[in-house]
């Protein structure tokens, strides 16, 4: 086999087990389960065989066409594609050994697992496009698969709702996008990627980039659209994981690393500033949030911000070597809740929880693990992938780096608060008290990824397959290597001391007791995003409808369709009174037409 | 003494008058039709007439040709009137009125 139908096998693996799941499975949950598991595994394997088999390669072959407008479908994989695609097979194939587990005993066993598959090809669709168009049309799957998964418990009016906000919010980026892909096509003649970064006359607009990265706005839930993500939490907790964590959303930085070559300064300021800021707001919500997959979630938006930053600050490899370390240790935080989820009955509140460390000792130290990635202790994944960021934003934008400073400090605060709250002290719930270990399947992708997040920060992980990514993180040099250092330790300490020191294991928010008003500032800042748009649907874009209602009523409905039709009822209804089947009837109306025939005839008329 | 023009003239018109006001008025077909021949026949007379009093035979001639040509009608319309007769028992207009619906 070619490494092209290596590619394109990996892509429709997962394509043909999510159409056999739908046509032959639907009832039949286990052997849907076995059958996507093993498209993950092929995928998966498929996908490190090409990454690290060293094949790079494109090509592309015409979809349709209009005239001189061309749609291709093709594969640009290099080492940008070869990285992403590890990243999504690897931790996909996690997601679907946990829930093998975690979904053990869901009616809906066959639609789920259904519903991974295509997420999968959809994902992978979008990692292996050549051209804009082609990634748009995964892009739309992708967003398609996450509201079906989102959806999973439909019947919960709150997951129903996630499912759409979801969808509604990232239709508002997409639309930014298609239009960025259109304007592109029209001002450089193509969208396709490789013929983008070879073109010597592209035209550099600031409007072009700015117009794709609403789609990553959108899809990686950038200020101002990240309320879906918070919400999306309502789905299966694999799905968080895998969607809502380290793959999915993890589809607009990558969608930004692709178009890096339109990129102009003045949009890269926008962009760094734009992740900088999500970065800071997410770390500040999370703080007051008591479910333990919302502070999860609202930590993936504030390391999303991370990512967006590293590019806007011009990095592609800070970047995606962020949105590596990333994937891994936040799969592993997801699943890692997951289990402790499950372990204690589908109870979510942290305050109820407690004393977990004994119970489920494989899911403690996994998620310690993850915990102390994410806050960069050193010699962990995040240490490495948050101080090429820091040290970046150090060098080009001191704004910037304080923010992030800032943000990384209440990383380290709310991670320690969940961490302590969750697993330390007494069980304070019955469930918690109950709590007892998963099994295999899902303490087995739990081992795999803390072994990744351990080690993903050193690249002889990596045997140099993705140089052409990795090549670009930036290094500190001289005094500004000690300063780094000195930075990150700083904010661990101060961040993970005082949240050790401040959170108590007695089932109450510290924060809430101690100082009611930074807490209910907190609370209002997370709010004050849903509320602003609740009040734009409800107020402003309801009452435009309502005038354009009241509009289309009287004019179109009434003037326009009904007048007309009315218009020639009236003709009609008089029309047939004359016409009264009588002999004598007609003879006068012949009377009255010679009369008017002869009056013609005497000028009289 | 003989009449004068005026007077054919008129007595021609009257016809034609009663046989148009049989045609409006009258319900059954077959006086409709006796009228509609009635008014044929004050025409003829306004012709044969004018024909007399300008010494031409141009109305005489004509009279001739509407002769044969009402003798033909008369034929057809009457075979039409039993037709229909025989179809819808009766021959009364009023009654006749399965265009209206």
């Amino acid at each position: 086999m070619t490494p092209l139908h290596t590619a394109l096998s990996v892509l429709l693996a997962p394509l043909a087990s999510a159409a056999f799941i739908a046509l032959f499975l639907r009832r039949r949950g286990t052997a849907a389960s076995v059958v996507s598991v093993a498209a993950a595994a092929f995928a998966a394997l498929g996908g490190l065989e090409l990454a690290f088999g060293l094949s790079r390669f494109s090509g592309s072959v015409e979809w349709f066409r209009f005239g001189s407008f061309a749609v291709e479908l093709g594969f640009k994989f290099d080492d940008l594609a070869a990285l992403m695609l590890s990243i999504v097979g690897v931790i996909g194939l996690c997601v679907h050994v946990f829930s093998l587990g975690y979904m053990r005993d869901d009616p809906a066993k066959a639609r789920y697992f259904g519903g991974l598959s295509i997420f999968m090809f959809s994902m992978i669709g979008i990692v292996l496009a050549d051209n804009l168009f082609m990634m748009f049309i995964f892009w739309e799957l992708v967003g398609f698969s996450s509201y079906f998964l989102i959806n999973h418990w439909y019947e919960k009016l709150s997951a129903s709702d996630a499912a759409k906000k979801a969808f509604i919010v990232n239709r508002v980026g997409d639309f930014g996008f298609v239009l960025g892909i259109i304007l592109c096509y029209w001002r450089n003649g193509t969208v396709n990627l490789t013929e983008l970064g070879a073109s010597h006359d592209l035209v550099f607009s600031r409007l072009i980039p700015l117009l794709l990265f609403c789609g990553a706005v959108g899809k990686s839930a950038q200020l101002p659209l990240q309320v879906w993500l918070p919400d999306a939490m309502e789905g299966p907790t694999p799905v968080s994981a895998l969607i809502h964590a380290a793959t999915m959303v993890a589809a607009g930085i990558y969608m930004l690393c692709r178009i890096n070559v339109l990129m102009v300064p003045s949009s890269m300021e926008v962009i760094a500033w734009v992740g900088t800021l999500t970065a800071l707001y997410s770390a500040l919500c999370a703080v007051t949030q008591r479910d333990i997959k919302k502070v999860l979630a609202y930590s993936t938006l504030s390391q999303l911000g991370y990512m967006v930053a590293a590019f806007g600050l011009g990095s592609v490899g800070a970047s995606m070597f962020h949105l590596t370390t990333h994937a891994f240790f936040k799969a592993l935080l997801f699943l890692g809740s997951g289990s402790v989820i499950l372990g204690c009955h589908h109870e979510q509140d942290i305050f109820r929880m407690g004393g977990l460390r004994t119970r489920m000792p494989v899911t403690f130290w996994t998620f310690t693990v993850a915990v102390a990635a994410i806050v960069g202790l050193p010699g962990l994944a995040g240490f490495f992938s948050k101080d090429a960021i820091l040290v970046l934003a150090y060098d080009r934008n001191p704004a910037v780096f304080a923010v992030l400073a800032l943000t990384a400090i209440l990383t380290a605060f709310y991670m320690l608060r969940l961490w302590k709250i969750v697993f330390l002290g007494e069980p304070r719930g019955e469930s918690a008290g109950q709590a007892h270990e998963s099994g295999v399947s899902m303490t087995a992708p739990l081992v795999l990824l803390a072994l990744l997040s351990a080690t993903g920060g050193y690249m002889w992980l990596y045997h140099g397959a993705f140089g052409g990514v990795f090549s670009q993180i930036p290094e500190a040099a001289g005094s500004a290597h000690v300063v780094i250092l000195l930075t990150s330790l700083f904010v661990l300490a101060v961040g993970a001391g005082s949240s050790l020191a401040f959170y108590t294991s007695d089932g109450s928010d510290a924060l809430e007791q101690r100082s009611p008003a930074a807490f209910g500032f907190l609370f209002a800042l997370r709010a004050c995003f849903d509320r602003a748009y609740d009040y734009y649907v409800q107020k402003i874009q309801q009452r435009a409808a309502m005038a354009l209602n009241f509009i289309d009523i009287v004019a179109l409905a009434g003037i326009a369709v009904r007048g007309l039709a009315g218009a020639v009822e009236v003709v009609g209804f008089g029309v047939r009174a004359l016409h009264t089947g009588r002999i004598n009837n007609y003879v006068y109306w012949f009377l009255a037409g010679v009369v008017v025939l002869w009056a013609f005839a005497a000028g009289v008329l | 003494m003989t009449p004068s023009l005026e007077a054919y003239v008129m007595l021609s018109a009257a016809l034609f008058a009663v046989g148009f006001l049989g045609v409006l008025v009258r319900k059954n077909t077959l006086v409709i039709y006796m009228c509609l021949e009635l008014m044929l026949v004050a025409a003829t007379l306004a012709l044969v007439a004018f024909s007399h009093f300008n010494g031409t035979l141009d109305g005489d001639v004509f009279v001739f040709f509407i002769l044969t040509v009402a003798a033909a009608e008369v034929a057809v319309g009457l075979a039409i009137i039993v037709a229909l007769f025989r179809a819808r028992k009766t021959v009364r207009v009023d009654q006749l009125d399965s265009l209206k619906h």
